[in-house]
């Protein structure tokens, strides 16, 4: 039996980790003992705030500001960390925003924002990340999508289209690296505490509520766990598959 | 574009890195990685080996090699259209991509050829060409 999730020492790579839930991701794997790299867009306040709170808690923890719409900006910044150590072992996939709006009120630049972001940021890192996977003959990717990705929400056709490509992407992407020992799964976060879906929440409150199994919303570290999981050696047998954590979130 | 002129000898000075380097991406022995032998069909190379032996030498070597540059490179200075035709190199391509693979045993090269067969005919003295053309291209 395994009693351990091999993730100690690893050098994990993690997109949007300066604030919710991908802070909560970094701040778990870097408890685990890992070597955790991430990229924040523009919040140096944030970002620094993770480093320093991780680095007087003892642990490895590494910031980068890159734009991951930006492809050669994301070449650029995994080189420079594969440089540093020697490998990347796994890339968390969650830099995502959103731009909630009926379809005929969504601007060129609420559609292109969202696609650019949170598809073209997943293509952009996962293209830099996976030649040293693949010449590795090992690593793990999991990538952030959303109850949106499967479950119709008004006002969100593009963030819904986005995390839907995502989840399509992790299933092709499986079948591609499995046979360099590459696993590639996502975790789909339903209705979480986190700053990005304050307006929902505002929004729908206890109807939101109501409509979840576990009658509350999740925490940033309810997706982080599922997410270590994913890219520990305890999931080594699961690859393409989408995990929800939505504590049973259902539209009647 | 002028193709870039390589010798036997710089073909010597590299290949033996060049060797190890596809060794280490195959999983095979370096003694299997004979100049000539043919990557898919000796060595089993699938389309990820190839882009997985062009990473290791762009970092063996620290040099930048941008996909599909074998295929742009044996095209030369010819259109699309008088290249291939429907998937299928014509002559004029075909006589182009023997001058460009001249390493390649002619037996090797079939007619009609099909575009996506040409990684068929890569050796790793071409991936020796591919080296030391970047070399000197930067």
């Amino acid at each position: 039996m395994k009693t351990a999730s091999g993730l100690a020492g690893k050098s994990v790579l993690v997109t949007g980790g300066s604030r919710g839930i991908g802070r909560a991701i970094v701040e778990t794997f870097a408890g685990e003992g890992a070597r955790v790299a991430f990229f924040y867009r523009g919040n140096d306040e944030a970002a620094q705030e993770v480093v320093q709170s991780m680095h007087a808690a003892g642990h490895h923890v590494h910031a980068e500001r890159v734009d991951v719409r930006d492809s050669a900006a994301c070449v650029q910044a995994v080189e420079k960390l594969a440089d540093e150590t020697g490998r990347i072992d796994v890339l968390i996939n969650n830099a995502g925003v959103i731009r909630d709006n009926p379809l005929t009120a969504l601007t060129d630049d609420d559609v292109a924002t969202v696609l650019d972001t949170n598809v073209g940021g997943v293509f952009n890192t996962t293209r830099a990340v996976a030649p040293y996977m693949v010449m590795q003959r090992a690593g793990a990717i999991v990538n952030l999508s959303s109850v949106a990705g499967s479950k119709g929400g008004r006002g969100q056709t593009n963030y819904a289209a986005s995390k839907g490509a995502i989840e399509a992407f992790t299933r092709a992407l499986a079948v591609e690296l499995a046979p360099r020992k590459i696993r590639v799964n996502a975790v789909a976060p339903g209705v979480i505490d986190t700053e990005m879906s304050q307006a929902v929440r505002d929004l729908a409150g206890d109807e939101v509520k109501a409509r979840i199994l576990m009658r509350r919303v999740g925490s940033a570290e309810d997706v982080a766990n599922a997410v270590w999981f994913l890219a520990s050696d305890y999931a080594s047998y699961v690859t393409g598959e989408v995990f929800h954590v939505d504590g049973g979130f259902k539209f009647d | 574009m002028a193709e870039i002129a390589v010798t036997q000898q710089e073909i010597d000075a590299v290949f033996p890195k060049v060797a190890e380097t596809m060794a280490d991406a195959l999983g095979c022995d370096v003694t299997d990685i004979k100049p000539d032998v043919s990557l898919i069909e000796g060595l089993d190379a699938e389309s990820i080996d190839f882009l997985d032996m062009v990473f290791r030498l762009e970092r063996a070597f620290k040099i930048k090699i941008p996909r599909g540059k074998i295929v742009e490179n044996a095209r030369g200075d010819l259109p699309d259209a008088e290249f291939e035709q429907g998937g299928i190199v014509t002559d004029k391509g075909l006589a182009q991509l023997k001058s460009y693979l001249s390493e390649v045993p002619a037996a090797r090269f079939k007619t009609p050829m099909k575009v996506a067969d040409i990684p068929r005919l890569f050796t790793p003295t071409t991936f020796c060409k591919l080296v030391v053309r970047a070399q000197k291209e930067a």
